[in-house]
């Protein structure tokens, strides 16, 4: 029980401690996916800073917007567009593919 | 072929697990295996229909809803398996304390029942709707290896079910005495880590935007996407890259399912015990 509150305390503690990040002005970048190929296939986003990401599935199959390295992993049905949310990113580059055809349709996040 | 084996296969390993726990969970119980299968099935019909729907889905709610959905089947499969965890527990008070007729615990074990039947639709539809998308796609595609496509696929399926019959008789070797405490802590896991993972598509949606901070990356050690993740990520939750909210949701769930299982297991009889003990005195 002792932990138990002590526990509901820390939580408590931390949600004050951290104001709620703002969301004002977000940017958002494009990415198509027809066939097998990204468009860009390499996507370069400033570090340090969240952005949205905007899928457009150009293909008659859906497709899965996937990326262990962003944990992301969303439909998009075919013909259909997806809108992602993406942390900020430490410098570096970030894989993603379409999940559905993992082997052949891959591309690249780098934030610098 | 391969590929799409292991995509399916990937899929369906949560629903598999979590299948066969429910399994060993109920195990004995009048009809359960009636309920766990109408809820795979259930979940089946359901996975079609999200599949079908998922454009739409994914349009609602200023294009999250993909994830505000699956957060909230998930945030009914947590309560539903809290709900069985404090059920049985004092269930299991009651029926050493004989205080339960028969007829009256069948009843009851039909409610419990209905909750895990819930678990188990809600982890197929969730889980198989992605399945029928692929499978779909592959149907849809003009490539001539179809009839591979679809082998990998039923393949990854068999295997699922085949995860699920491990789990089951693996849980049965347990002697029978030790089998529900083993199921209850192992719901209870199950538990956790579906509300950290609600929490996480939380934050994706934005709905959640405090505590967002990663806590650690492990994913250079065990990626939670690999297929030895997806069973660590089922059992225990385990998350490659948790945010401070997951944690808190994870520990906060946990900790409720344990105390509010142990407040049910306390025999309920302070009244009585203390007008025995003014007994003597008069």
């Amino acid at each position: 029980m002792h932990h138990m509150l002590r526990l509901a305390a820390a939580a408590g503690i931390a949600v004050l401690s951290i104001s709620a990040s703002s969301a004002d002005d977000v940017k958002t970048y494009t990415l198509t996916l027809k066939d097998k190929t990204f468009t860009p296939s390499e996507l370069k986003v400033p570090a340090g800073q969240a952005f949205m990401l905007e899928f457009t599935n150009e293909n008659a199959a859906p497709a899965e917007l996937e990326s262990s390295d962003l944990q992301i992993e969303k439909v998009a049905p075919g013909n259909g567009k997806i809108t992602v949310r993406v942390k900020a990113l430490d410098a570096g580059s970030y894989a993603f593919v379409d999940e559905f055809q993992e082997d052949d349709a891959k591309g690249v996040i780098v934030a610098e | 072929m391969i590929g799409a084996l292991i995509i399916v296969f990937r899929e369906v390993i949560e629903a598999g697990l979590i299948i066969g726990i429910v399994l060993a969970a109920t195990k004995g119980s009048l009809g359960s295996r009636l309920w766990i299968a109408g809820g795979t099935l259930a979940g089946v019909a359901g996975a079609c229909l999200v599949a079908v729907f998922m454009g739409a889905i994914g349009q609602a709610f200023g294009g999250f809803g993909q994830e505000l959905f699956n957060a909230s089947v998930l945030g009914a499969a947590v309560v539903m398996l809290a709900w069985h965890n404090i059920w049985m527990a004092g269930h299991g008070r009651a029926m050493a304390e004989n205080l339960f007729a028969a007829g009256r615990s069948a009843i009851a074990g039909g409610k419990t029942q209905f909750t895990l039947a819930i678990v188990v639709g809600a982890a197929v539809m969730r889980e198989g709707a992605e399945v029928v998308l692929f499978l779909f796609g592959v149907a849809a595609g003009e490539g001539g290896n179809i009839g591979s496509m679809v082998t990998g696929g039923v393949t990854g399926l068999v295997l699922g079910a085949a995860v699920s019959a491990l789990t089951y008789f693996g849980l049965l070797k347990i002697p029978q005495r030790h089998l529900f405490a083993v199921t209850g802590w192992l719901i209870a896991f199950l538990a956790a880590g579906m509300a950290s993972q609600a929490a996480g598509y939380l934050q994706q949606a934005g709905t959640i935007e405090i505590l967002g901070q990663t806590l650690w990356n492990t994913s250079w050690l065990l990626k939670d996407g690999s297929i030895l993740g997806k069973v660590l990520h089922t059992l225990i939750g385990y998350d490659d890259r948790p945010t401070l909210l997951q944690l808190v949701a994870y520990v906060a769930t946990l900790g409720t399912i344990v105390m509010l299982t142990r407040r049910a297991k306390q025999p309920k009889q302070p009244a009585p015990a203390a007008a025995t003990l003014g007994a003597p005195a008069e």
